[in-house]
């Protein structure tokens, strides 16, 4: 038993620290972007995190629930988020305007292994709010461009309305070091210049690239990944270069709560990223 | 390690010393055949004659229910007010070892200060104890303990062989040292040797823990999960007397009077179907069985495979606790291939008439 | 009357009226709950009510004659969130046990006789969700304090509590009881919502179920383990249904079915 630890313990990982909403703006209908700063100026500039981790967000009075962060690594000092109203935590969430208080603690989770990524195809496929965690991925390649081989996007979402980002895609679409390609089930603005199908209708139009070379990364509903899987296998990327966050209830980020156990995984520690292959064998991941 | 001799009529006394100035937690009887730990005031609440308590030890550690932090939105003041000082006597090895599977998960990457700060400010003077009709420590390699303890208590006919296990634990025997012989006669240890292999005897229940993680894997689904479902009274009871558990839940508990929050944290219980649940009412366990398979997988196979031991110590609790028969004992019997008489089997066979 | 704090009103349909007065007999934080929240209406401590709009609703009582039915869905409309408290609201309290529609007009004649109720036709007696959308539930006969003042002060401060439903056993067994279920007693603690900080069973009684059944009980299981105890089958099922209102009326139904 260690018996050194006599005094409080220097930090403590449930407790948030607490940072002001810089920004926020709906993004669509029922999502919302949050840009936070951590308060403490030092603290903001350390917190280094991964694409792919996520952080508590807590509003006192609502509760705590995690968040996938939007923002990316190589733009350090503020957090960015995206997020769909979804209960209670995300209710109280909304309310609050620019410059409120909020609790933040992170970053916590394996994130997107973006060290094995380097020198390779990046292949990013999102749906809906599947954009969350993805973006932050997307613009970190984007801000270290000669790291990565060929970087492409697919963007998927119901109607033009509730396309997540939609303004930023247009704006980074035409980059010439980005294949880009963006799609809506309908339009009913009759205005939509890209597009119309389903997000594998995207398939056929990406130019043709070396598998073995490739990761796959994608987040969406759960209905995508059936049919966007079927196409990567089809693109023969090999199972475990494909890569998916998942969600689960959490209550502490940091493998305490139990609430996200899968097995002996914890998705706060061993995940929210797992690989297809990881998948494929773990029981009820999907 | 060192091991000293105190005399049986000398241990209240002893207790009495060392917890002038520290909180004495112990066995102590409830009703007329239950035990619980409880603080106690006066030595001769103390019953040492006990087999197993109906909440684990953990519950000393981190309680069912306390604050977390009192919190406003500019400062979240973390309140360490369980973490006092504490002496706790007469816990069983079962139980120590349960502390040290504890002690492994709240360090595991991240420390969990509300353990560890409990934990460091416990001293844990050990008990020996006999098994009952449910114990099965034996089969879990949790009926002795080597390490983990500043004192343990075995006792004889009329004394007590006391190991220290730590410096700490050697300053309360310094505390009184006329009261402990240095000298062990050889009949004291002849004694020791009798009555350990005494016990080793005594045991009733036996499972076969070796083949578990095999057989989780191989009947994940099998339709036995099912029938246990279907008997399953989703109370939480196995987890909240499970020495090995360690589920909560946050709430937020806003203050009517004044400005701020106390966060307080809960025990939780994955039998419950709440617990699954994420924002916007998907939930990913909805079925008792499935939620039943993720307790078994954790106490009978993934504890193996993770930390070369199961997440059982084989205490019983769980046993002496369920009212449909839903144990470590049984489900691993069936899981064995036996007919377990168990409720669910009666149950489902349509015995109850 | 301040513009930012939470309008609240407390209605009252059919019951005893003792949700309402728990909340007057949370004497020290009554002056407190006033402060908090701009209460409109709330007929049982104050004369001057206003029924206009609202943030939040609190109801009691069960729905039990058509004037009730036009009553809680015009609160319905005037409300952003509604909350049903106390059994009847909640499950149809004890007057609504009586699940089978001919049994009710069967007590209703045996108890009135022949009378022609027109100015307000009773009904049988039903929980308010049979009517309109229930945004929470809190339950209890009556209600408990603490639930009642931490929902009260979640609501006034910003966000209802996360739903967490758990049954008796949980803080039961955080009181360290033994299981009366083990000794035979006939207990309802694993059916029954938790709230009530397991009172009756800390002091050696049985639970009687008066929270109102727990979302994800498991009634099939408690019915044949009781069964298998050795109690008569209708005294268990009197027992299950003292407290359930409406809401097992399905897992009567089945039993009913198994046995044929």
């Amino acid at each position: 038993m260690n018996q050194e630890n006599q005094c409080p313990p220097q930090t403590n990982p449930f407790k948030p620290e607490p940072a002001r909403i810089v920004r926020t703006y709906y993004l669509t209908e029922d999502v919302k972007f949050f840009q936070v700063r951590i308060a403490d100026m030092e603290k903001a500039l350390s917190f280094r995190y991964k694409p792919g981790q996520f952080a508590m967000i807590s509003v006192l009075g609502a509760g705590e629930a995690p968040f996938s962060i939007s923002s990316t690594p190589s733009r350090p000092g503020l957090l960015e988020f995206c997020i769909r109203k979804a209960g209670v935590v995300t209710d109280a969430l909304f309310r609050l305007k620019e410059n409120h208080l909020i609790g933040i603690r992170g970053p916590y989770g394996n994130g997107f292994p973006i060290q094995n990524m380097k020198n390779h195809n990046v292949l990013i496929i999102m749906g809906g709010i599947g954009a969350a965690p993805l973006r932050s991925v997307l613009l970190n390649c984007l801000d270290n461009r000669d790291q990565f081989q060929k970087v492409t996007l697919l963007h998927g979402a119901k109607r033009p309305a509730e396309m997540i980002f939609r303004d930023e895609f247009f704006d980074i679409k035409d980059r010439e070091d980005l294949e880009c390609h963006l799609s809506v089930d309908q339009d009913d603005t009759g205005e939509w210049s890209e597009n119309i199908g389903v997000v594998t209708t995207l398939f056929p139009k990406m130019e043709k690239i070396d598998p073995q070379q490739t990761y796959a990364l994608v987040c969406g509903p759960p209905v995508m990944y059936k049919f966007v899987l079927q196409e990567l296998l089809k693109l023969k990327i090999p199972r475990d270069q494909i890569l998916m966050t998942l969600e689960r209830r959490m209550k502490c980020g940091v493998g305490k709560c139990g609430h996200c156990a899968i097995d002996y995984i914890y998705t706060c520690l061993d995940g929210p990223v797992f690989t297809y292959w990881d998948v494929l064998h773990m029981r009820e991941l999907i | 390690m060192r091991i000293v001799k105190l005399k049986q009529k000398n241990l209240n006394p002893f207790l009495e010393v060392i917890s002038e100035n520290t909180e004495l937690w112990a066995p102590v009887r409830k009703y007329t055949d239950r035990h619980v730990f409880a603080q106690v005031e006066d030595v001769s609440q103390i019953d040492v004659d006990y087999t197993r308590t109906i909440l684990p030890p953990r519950k000393i550690f981190l309680p069912p229910s306390f604050n977390m932090f009192t919190a406003t939105e500019k400062e979240y003041k973390e309140n360490f007010s369980h973490a006092t000082k504490k002496i706790l006597f007469g816990i069983h090895p079962c139980d120590i070892h349960g502390l040290l599977i504890m002690d492994q998960f709240f360090n595991y990457v991240f420390e969990d200060p509300y353990y560890t700060q409990a934990r460091n400010n416990t001293l844990l003077l050990g008990h020996s104890c006999w098994p009952d009709e449910h114990c099965f420590c034996k089969s879990t390699r949790t009926h002795i303990i080597e390490e983990g303890y500043d004192l343990f208590f075995h006792r004889l006919s009329e004394d007590y062989l006391v190991w220290i296990g730590s410096s700490k634990g050697d300053d309360l025997i310094r505390l009184m040292p006329d009261c402990f012989e240095e000298k062990l006669s050889d009949e004291d240890i002849q004694f020791y040797i009798r009555l350990r292999e005494q016990r080793n005897e005594a045991f009733q229940t036996e499972v076969n823990f070796t083949a578990m993680p095999d057989l989780m894997e191989l009947k994940y689904n099998h339709p036995l999960w099912e029938k246990i479902g279907t008997a399953c009274l989703a109370c939480g009871s196995c987890t909240n007397v499970c020495p090995t558990c360690n589920c909560y839940n946050v709430m937020d508990h806003p203050q009517l009077k004044e400005r701020g929050s106390l966060i307080h944290r809960d025990w939780d219980t994955c039998t419950l179907q709440s617990y699954s649940e994420v924002a916007g009412g998907e939930n990913f366990r909805e079925k008792r069985s499935d939620r039943l398979k993720l307790w078994y997988t954790h106490k009978i196979q993934a504890y193996i495979s993770k930390y070369g031991k199961p997440g059982c110590v084989g205490c019983g609790r769980c046993i002496a606790t369920c009212p449909v028969d839903i144990n470590v004992k049984t489900v691993s019997q069936a899981l064995d291939g036996k007919d377990v008489d168990a409720f669910w089997n009666r149950l489902n066979k349509g015995e109850i008439k | 009357m301040n513009k930012d704090k939470v309008k609240i009103g407390i209605y009252e349909l059919t019951g005893c009226a003792g949700d309402a007065l728990l909340i007057l007999d949370c004497e020290n934080e009554l002056l407190d709950i006033f402060k908090a929240a701009d209460i409109q209406s709330f007929s049982m401590a104050k004369s001057d009510n206003i029924d206009g709009n609202l943030d939040v609703v609190l109801v009691e009582g069960s729905v039990s004659t058509e004037r009730e039915v036009e009553e809680l869905k015009d609160i319905r409309k005037r409300s952003q969130l509604v909350v049903a408290i106390g059994l009847c609201a909640t499950v149809g309290g004890i007057q609504a046990r009586f699940t089978n529609p001919k049994e009710w007009e069967k007590n209703f004649k045996k108890v009135y006789g022949d009378v022609k109720m027109e100015h307000t036709p009773p009904l049988q007696s039903k929980p308010i969700d049979d009517y309109v959308k229930v945004d929470y539930y809190l339950p209890g006969c009556p209600i408990g304090k603490e639930q009642f003042l931490h929902l009260f002060t979640r609501i006034v401060k910003g966000a209802p509590p996360e739903k967490y439903p758990r049954p008796v056993c949980v803080t039961c067994k955080f009181k360290e009881n033994d299981c009366l279920l083990n000794r035979d007693i006939l207990c309802l603690g694993p059916l029954t919502a938790d709230g009530c900080g397991a009172a009756c069973i800390s002091h050696n009684l049985p639970c009687v179920g008066c929270w109102g059944p727990v979302e994800g009980a498991n009634l099939t299981s408690e019915y044949y383990l009781l069964k298998e105890k050795g109690f008569d089958v209708e005294y268990i099922k009197k027992k299950m249904a003292n407290y359930s209102g409406t809401k097992i009326a399905e897992f009567f139904e089945k039993i009913k079915e198994e046995k044929k």
